[in-house]
């Protein structure tokens, strides 16, 4: 397994018919991940970084191509996998401690041993005496951390997150990230992460995939070779900014071919 | 599918189920708020003018009835065991007709919102009798029925049924789809959506849809009485009013606005029970 990957995905397309047109989004896709590699998605948005995580999770189907998780070709959701959406998505109904569970009962394990997890997990992402709490009493870094302990109780070894911080303010951001990269230490676990925020990606991978706009193609891979661990302090390194500069420049490119000649002009205008 | 169509549109325009807008948080009830006292003195005030206007303006028993009159004609009516005989047969048929209708509204909104083709075939009716007024077809049923239990029951089933079944309807068929597919990322199978996400997820529309009920329910049983009977509050009102006793009919008034306005207040209660992220103000 040393060699190999954990996650490969070969010459993945994906197309959505909308409105009787044919929409393409991700054309010809094609990389490897290896255990406990730390990889982010990158590029402009519609470039179908979520469609792509989307496919690995298995939640749709590609229109051509395979994603594989461990040699075996992936054709729905699986255990192995966990999925940590953008909208922290957790059930108004149910308490931190009842929506940790909800992927072991979903997946019927044994509860017992479900809780006991859930009660570590929780305290692993710093929500310690706050399992007797609903959603709506939390704030959202809170609700944020207790989506990713819930991805974490079906024991994946693939986490798939998709802009999980997106919509927190600057500070709590930053401090997940610290707290993401803790965790990933603590747990080993294979992650691959979307986001449309370069420093994000620069700080928290080994490796950042950039896109293309869509339809989305692999552009460019860059890899992260900032010693780890990473301290926030991290960011403001020569090195760091090194990177995310060129990642901006492939990204920026990209957004310049496909809506430059509007900008040009409305730049032209207002001159 | 007007009705169906009109009540998702507007569900998914305001978050909140039905109409009513969400109170405050319950929070320990002991500390009264001043909208409690203001409340109160409003509602005293109104007696004092009740019985003043009673007294010094209309003067005329016929028509209208001061407050005194009122509260000593339902200490008469309590200890003769009429008015409590008259309470328990309203209540009975209030209580029956809910039950069967909240469990057919359930039942029936559940199989509408798993089976499309049971929606096309169900919807035309719902639409159009929940458009009308159901209450018009009261006379119809007693008709059919007879005066008594089965004819007032049946009223009731008739206007509660359709809030429960449309409510129901559609909280089962707005459920929140990212919840849907944090399920289905987990590898739920469609049952386990629907106990785990869809049902208690749709569970305060539910609720919403029983108050509602509630309120037309009460209504159901007056018009069903008021049509014919032998006993009950609408029975009371009515002989009240061919006997020209207007304090007697102001008791049976009474007694119903009370039963209103403490029936609501419990399914809410049950409401802030069940949902408590609902009525939370909103703001971090």
């Amino acid at each position: 397994m040393t060699a190999g990957f954990r996650l490969e995905v070969r010459e993945l397309c994906k197309s959505f018919r909308k409105g009787g047109q044919e929409i393409e989004v991700l054309r010809n896709v094609t990389f490897g991940i290896r255990e406990g590699e730390f990889v982010s998605i990158v590029g402009a948005s519609g470039c179908g970084k979520t469609t792509l995580l989307r496919l690995l999770d298995g939640l749709i189907d590609p229109t051509s191509g395979s994603v594989a998780v461990d040699g075996r070709q992936v054709s729905g959701p699986g255990p192995e996998r966990a999925f940590v959406f953008q909208q922290d998505s957790l059930l108004p109904w149910r308490t931190v401690a009842g929506n940790t569970v909800l992927g072991p009962e979903i997946q019927r394990k044994d509860l017992g041993a479900a809780r006991r997890l859930a009660d570590e997990l929780i305290r692993l992402v710093g929500l310690f005496g706050f399992g007797r709490h609903y959603p709506h009493e939390l704030s959202g870094g809170m609700r944020q951390r207790v989506n990713l302990a819930r991805a974490l109780t079906v024991q994946p070894d693939v986490l798939l997150m998709d802009e999980p911080f997106a919509a927190l303010d600057a500070q709590t951001r930053e401090i997940m990230q610290a707290e993401l990269l803790r965790i990933w230490r603590e747990t080993g676990k294979t992650v691959i992460f979307v986001t449309h925020q370069i420093d994000e990606a620069v700080y928290l991978s080994d490796r950042v995939l950039v896109f293309t706009v869509r339809p989305g193609r692999l552009k460019q891979e860059v890899e992260i070779a900032l010693p780890r661990p990473r301290e926030l302090v991290v960011k403001r390194t020569p090195e760091f900014v090194q990177y995310t500069d060129r990642i901006w420049r492939l990204i920026e490119e990209e957004v310049r071919e496909s809506v430059g000649l509007e900008v040009e002009e409305a730049a032209a205008r207002h001159s | 599918m007007p009705i169906l169509q009109q009540e998702l549109e507007s569900r998914r325009g305001a978050d909140a189920p039905a109409a009513a807008p969400a109170p405050k948080p319950a929070g320990p009830s002991f500390k009264l708020k001043p909208a409690f006292w203001r409340g109160l003195l409003s509602l005293l005030i109104a007696a004092v003018i009740w019985e003043a206007a009673a007294r010094l303006f209309v003067n005329n028993p016929l028509f209208f009835a001061p407050l005194s009159a009122v509260l000593e004609k339902t200490g008469e009516l309590w200890g003769s065991g009429e008015l409590l005989k008259d309470m328990i047969t309203s209540f009975q048929e209030f209580a029956i007709g809910f039950l069967v209708a909240s469990a057919l509204g359930i039942l029936v909104g559940m199989v509408m919102a798993g089976s499309e083709t049971v929606r096309d075939f169900v919807d035309p009716w719902v639409s159009m009798l929940y458009s009308t007024p159901t209450i018009a077809l009261a006379p119809l049923l007693i008709l059919w029925f007879g005066i008594g239990l089965t004819s007032h029951v049946a009223v009731v089933v008739l206007v509660v049924v359709f809030p429960v079944l449309i409510n129901t309807f559609a909280g089962l068929a707005n459920t929140d789809q990212h919840l849907i597919e944090v399920a289905r990322s987990f590898g739920a199978t469609p049952a386990q959506l629907f106990s785990k996400i869809r049902f208690p997820g749709a569970l305060p529309f539910i609720v919403a849809g029983l108050r509602q009920g509630v309120a037309r329910g009460l209504v159901g049983v007056v018009v069903a009485e008021l049509f014919g009977a032998k006993a009950g509050l609408g029975f009371l009102i009515l002989n009240s009013a061919q006997t020209f006793d207007t304090a007697g009919l102001f008791v049976g008034v009474l007694i119903l606005a009370a039963a209103g306005v403490i029936s609501v207040e419990l399914v809410k209660l049950v409401e802030r029970r069940m949902a408590p992220w609902r009525f939370q103000e909103t703001g971090e």
